[in-house]
C-alpha cells in the first residue's frame, strides 16, 4: 500500500497519526492560490509542489501536483509490495486510478489556456483525470490494462473494484488500484457555492455538523491473487464490493438512502458475511447534514444495530477522488493492527438516529471492515476487507 | 422608482434567464404560483441559484439557504422581500 | 463477449431517428457538430441544465432505457464529460473573484453527470460508473460491461460513449496541434499531408447482455495498449487476431487524416490478408476520445445491412459479405484499441 495525506507521507506515518487522534486539517496553510486558502479549513499535504517534484525526481514539464501526489503513493505501494520494475511494466499488471480534479488544480492555468490564442502552457494535456495515469504509465513503461474512473467521491472505491474484477476473472495477474485528488480553486469554489463547506473543523455524525472540509491526498493498494503471493506479507483480503446508485438528486442523497443501503447490502452479500460479522465501518461521513444522517439511517436499516463506525474525514478532510482508496488503506490498517481509531470532533449524536461513533483508540479483534464512499451523481460504493 | 408590478415582471424575466427555464414565458408565471415542489417545480440547486440572483441583481445577501427558502415561496414573497431589503 | 440488442446514435450524420449515411454531412468551420433532436423525452426542468455531452448521452440513451424496462446498470465512457459547464463555472470564478457563485454548472461539470443523470431519470439504482481514460474511455467501458456480465449473467446493461466539442477543450486541443489549420471537407479529410484532424462529437448507446437470441451483433473481444512503438503495436495486433482466431472481412479504421499517425493504420492494414476490405469512419464523426463508440454503432449498421457507404470505403476487398469487423483506433498515436464485432 502507499498513501500520502494531510496526516502523513506514508502508511506508517498515517497510521501513527490515526492512532494518536491527530488531524491534518487547519486554516493556517495557504499552499494553493485561492481567496479561501488561509480562511477555510483544508487537509493539505504539507509539501509544496516544487518540493514534491524534486523529491520524486520528476523533470518532465507539465506534471501537475495531482500527478505528483499520485506518484508518491504509487512508489510507496510498489516498493512495499516488492514489485520489480519488470513486474510493474508487465502486461499482466493492471493500473487503475481515479481523480475528480485531474490537473484542474491549476485552475488559473486552465482559465488561461482555454482562451489563449497562440501559446498554451506546459499543462495543455494535463487537465483531465486520465493525465495522472498516463504520466505514471509512461514513467514505468506499463504494458498492461490502464484505466481512469471518475464517479465523484466514490471514484477510487470503484477503481479498486475494477481491479479486483479483472483479477478474479483472469484478465490481470495483479492490479495497482487507487486514486488521487489535490486541492483546486475550482472544486473549493464549487463546494462553497453549494453551501456544504464548513467554516470550522468538520464534525462527522455530530448533532451540530455544518459541512465538510476538503482535503487532498493519494492512495494505492496492490491487489494480487493468493497463489501469486510467494510468501509476501498480506495486509488483508478484499472479500466484498458493490456499486449502486441513489437515483434521487445530482448532489444530495435521498432521505431513505437507497443508494447507500444497496451498496452496503451488495458488498455484504458478495462477501458471504452476516451483518454481525462486520466489526467496523469506515463511514463516508463527510460532516454534511445530508450525508451523515442518510448514511446513519442506511446503516440502521441494514444492520439493525449499527456496528462500530467512524469517519476518518475528520483527520484528513474529504479527499474526493482519493477518498475511497485512502479509506480503504485505513480500513486495512484497522485489520492489520487489530485496532480502531477514534472519531475526531464528535460531541453529541444526530437526534434522529442516535448513533455514536468510536471515540477512543483501542486494540480490538477485527475480522471484517466495511468502507463506504458516496458521491455526486448518486454514485455509491462499498468495499469489505477481511483478515486474511 | 420601480413599481411593484414592474419589479414583478423584471424578477420573472431574471428568473427565467438565470435558471435557463427554456419552456417558460416570464409573463406566464403567476404571482402566487409556488416556486418549489408543484408550480414551477424548482429544486434545491435552484434555491441556491436564486439566492445568488438576489445578491447580484439586488444586493441582498442571504447567508443561509434554509432562511432563503422562507423568502423563496412565490413571486409575491420574493418581491416583498426585495422591496424591503434591496440595496441596488 | 457481449451481445448488442439495441443501439442509438446521435452524431454529425443522419443517424437518428432514421439512419441515412449515404447523405454525407460535411464539416462546417472544420467541426463536425452533432445533429440534436428535439429531446421530447427529457423534461424541460432537466433539459435546461444539460450541457451538450449530457444532452447527447441522455438523448441517445432514453429510448433504449424505455425499450428495455429492466436495465441493471449504466456504464459510460467519456473523456471530457461536461467540459462546457466546467468552463462556465470557471468563468464565474474569475468574473466574481471567487465570490458568491451559482453552483448549477459546477454540479453538471463532473464527468459522471451523464451516467448520474441517466440513473436519476430512469430511477435506476443499479451499477453506475463512468470511465474517463481519454482515448480508451469507451473501450474500458466495454470491458467493464463484460466484467459485470460475467459476474451477473442475467443482467442487461446500458453501455455508451459520448464526448462533446466544447469551446474550452477545442482551444486546448487546437493549441496542442490536434487540429488541422487548413480547411477540411469531406473530400480532403484523409488526404491532406498535414498533422491534425478535426473536432467531432457524438453519443452512441447500446443495450448489452449475454443473450445471443434476439441480438443484432456482438462485441467478441476488446483489447487496449499504450505505446508509440510500431513493433510493439504490431505484435499486440497479431496476438489479438490469433487469440480470437479472427478473420475479419472488414477493417474499420480510425484513420483521421493526421499524417503523424498514419503509419499505425497502414501497419494494421498490412497485417491483415490482402483481400480484407478497409473502411474509415472519422469523416463521419470527427476526432474525439470516444469516437470508437460511433465506430461500433457504424460497424453494427454495416453488419446488419451488409453495405458500406461508398464515401467510407478505402479499399474494397474480395469478400462476399461481412461476418466480422475489426475496429482499430489510436488516440494521438499512444492509446490503441482493437474491437472485434460479429453478426
Amino acid at each position: 500500500m502507499g498513501i500520502i495525506t494531510a496526516i502523513g507521507d506514508s502508511v506508517a506515518g498515517n497510521r501513527l497519526a490515526l492512532k494518536e487522534g491527530r488531524s491534518g486539517i487547519n486554516t493556517s496553510m495557504d499552499l494553493f492560490p485561492s481567496r479561501y486558502a488561509g480562511m477555510l479549513p483544508f487537509g493539505i499535504v504539507h509539501h509544496a509542489t516544487a518540493a514534491l517534484k524534486e523529491k520524486l525526481q520528476v523533470t518532465a514539464p507539465g506534471v501537475t501536483r495531482t500527478s505528483l501526489l499520485a506518484l508518491h503513493a504509487f512508489e510507496e505501494a510498489v516498493r512495499n509490495s516488492n514489485l520489480s520494475l519488470t513486474d510493474i511494466a508487465a502486461t499482466g499488471t493492471a493500473f487503475i486510478g481515479a481523480s475528480t480534479v485531474g490537473g484542474m488544480c491549476l485552475t488559473d492555468e486552465l482559465y488561461g489556456d482555454a482562451r489563449e490564442a497562440d501559446n498554451g502552457s506546459a499543462y495543455l494535456e494535463s487537465y483531465d483525470s486520465a493525465s495522472i495515469q498516463l504520466f505514471i504509465q509512461q514513467r514505468y513503461g506499463m504494458k498492461g490494462f490502464i484505466n481512469t474512473i471518475n464517479t465523484a467521491c466514490s471514484s477510487s472505491a470503484n477503481a479498486i473494484m475494477n481491479g479486483a474484477q479483472l483479477i478474479n476473472q483472469g484478465r490481470a495477474k495483479r492490479a495497482i488500484v487507487g486514486g488521487v485528488d489535490s486541492l483546486a480553486k475550482f472544486t473549493v469554489n464549487g463546494f462553497h457555492a453549494l453551501h456544504i463547506l464548513s467554516h470550522d473543523l468538520c464534525t462527522p455524525f455530530d448533532i451540530n455538523r455544518k459541512g465538510l472540509n476538503l482535503g487532498e491526498g493519494a492512495a494505492f493498494i496492490v491487489l494480487e491473487k493468493e497463489e501469486d503471493l510467494n510468501g509476501k506479507k498480506v495486509y488483508a483480503e478484499l472479500t466484498g464490493y458493490a456499486n449502486s446508485n441513489d437515483a434521487f438528486h445530482p448532489s444530495s442523497l435521498s432521505e431513505q438512502g437507497d443508494g447507500p443501503f444497496l451498496s452496503m447490502q451488495g458488498a455484504l452479500q458478495m462477501s458471504g458475511l452476516q451483518t454481525t460479522d462486520i466489526d467496523f465501518i469506515n463511514a463516508h461521513g463527510t460532516g454534511t447534514e445530508n450525508n451523515d444522517e442518510v448514511e446513519s439511517r442506511a446503516m440502521l436499516r441494514l444492520f439493525g444495530t449499527a456496528p462500530a463506525f467512524a469517519s476518518t474525514k475528520a483527520n484528513v478532510g474529504h479527499t474526493l477522488g482519493a477518498a475511497g482508496a485512502v479509506e480503504a488503506v485505513y480500513s486495512i490498517l484497522n485489520i492489520a493492527g487489530q485496532e480502531l481509531y477514534p472519531q475526531l470532533n464528535f460531541t453529541a449524536p444526530i437526534p434522529a438516529t442516535g448513533l455514536t461513533p468510536v471515540k477512543e483508540y483501542g486494540k480490538k479483534a477485527i475480522r471484517h471492515v466495511m468502507s463506504n464512499s458516496f458521491g455526486f451523481g448518486g454514485n455509491c460504493s462499498s468495499l469489505v476487507f477481511s483478515k486474511a | 422608482m420601480q413599481t411593484t408590478d414592474e419589479l414583478k415582471l423584471q424578477l420573472k424575466q431574471q428568473i427565467v434567464q438565470f435558471l435557463n427555464l427554456l419552456s417558460v414565458k416570464p409573463e406566464d408565471i403567476k404571482d402566487d404560483e409556488p416556486l418549489f415542489g408543484e408550480g414551477l417545480g424548482l429544486d434545491s440547486i435552484d434555491s441556491i441559484e436564486l439566492i445568488v440572483l438576489l445578491g447580484r441583481e439586488y444586493g441582498i445577501n442571504i447567508q443561509d439557504p434554509k432562511e432563503g427558502r422562507k423568502i423563496l415561496v412565490d413571486i409575491n414573497t420574493m418581491v416583498d422581500y426585495i422591496e424591503k431589503n434591496r440595496t441596488k | 463477449m457481449l451481445y448488442i440488442h439495441h443501439s442509438t446514435c446521435l452524431s454529425p450524420q443522419l443517424t437518428y431517428p432514421a439512419v441515412d449515411l449515404e447523405n454525407l454531412q460535411p464539416p462546417v468551420d472544420n467541426k463536425l457538430k452533432a445533429i440534436e433532436p428535439a429531446y421530447e423525452g427529457i423534461p424541460p426542468g432537466m433539459l435546461r441544465r444539460m450541457g451538450t455531452a449530457i444532452r447527447l448521452g441522455v438523448g441517445a440513451a432514453l429510448n433504449l432505457l424505455k425499450a428495455s424496462g429492466n436495465t441493471s446498470g449504466i456504464i459510460i465512457g467519456t473523456a471530457k464529460g461536461g467540459m462546457e459547464d466546467c468552463i462556465s463555472f470557471l468563468n464565474q470564478i474569475v468574473q466574481y473573484e471567487e465570490g458568491i457563485l451559482a453552483p448549477g454548472s459546477f454540479v453538471q461539470s463532473t464527468t459522471n453527470a451523464i451516467a448520474g443523470t441517466l440513473g436519476l431519470m430512469s430511477r435506476n439504482k443499479g451499477y453506475n460508473i463512468t470511465h474517463t481514460h481519454r482515448g480508451l474511455a469507451f473501450e474500458n467501458a466495454v470491458l467493464d460491461a463484460m466484467l459485470q456480465l460475467h459476474d451477473h449473467p442475467d443482467h442487461t446493461y446500458l453501455l455508451g460513449g459520448v464526448d462533446e466539442i466544447s469551446s474550452f477543450n477545442y482551444n486546448l486541443e487546437r493549441l496542442s496541434c490536434s487540429y488541422k489549420t487548413g480547411t477540411v471537407n469531406s473530400d480532403n479529410f484523409y488526404a491532406l499531408p498535414t498533422p491534425g484532424s478535426i473536432a467531432g462529437e457524438a453519443a452512441a448507446m447500446f443495450l448489452v447482455n449475454n443473450k445471443q437470441e434476439g441480438s443484432q451483433y456482438s462485441i467478441d473481444g476488446v483489447t487496449t495498449l499504450h505505446s508509440d512503438d510500431d513493433t510493439v503495436v504490431k505484435e499486440w495486433i497479431e496476438n489479438f487476431l490469433s487469440k480470437h482466431n479472427a478473420k475479419p472481412g472488414l477493417l474499420l479504421s480510425g484513420e483521421n487524416g493526421d499524417q503523424r499517425h498514419l503509419h499505425f493504420y497502414e501497419n494494421v492494414e498490412s497485417l491483415l490478408p490482402a483481400g480484407t476490405s478497409v473502411a474509415r469512419f472519422k469523416h463521419l464523426c470527427g476526432e474525439f476520445p470516444t469516437a470508437t463508440a460511433f465506430a461500433v454503432w457504424f460497424a453494427g449498421t454495416i453488419l446488419q445491412s451488409q453495405h458500406i457507404p461508398a464515401h467510407a470505403i478505402k479499399k474494397q476487398g474480395d469478400n462476399a459479405g461481412y461476418k466480422s469487423i475489426l475496429i482499430y483506433n489510436n488516440f494521438k498515436g499512444i492509446q490503441h484499441s482493437l474491437m472485434l464485432i460479429s453478426e
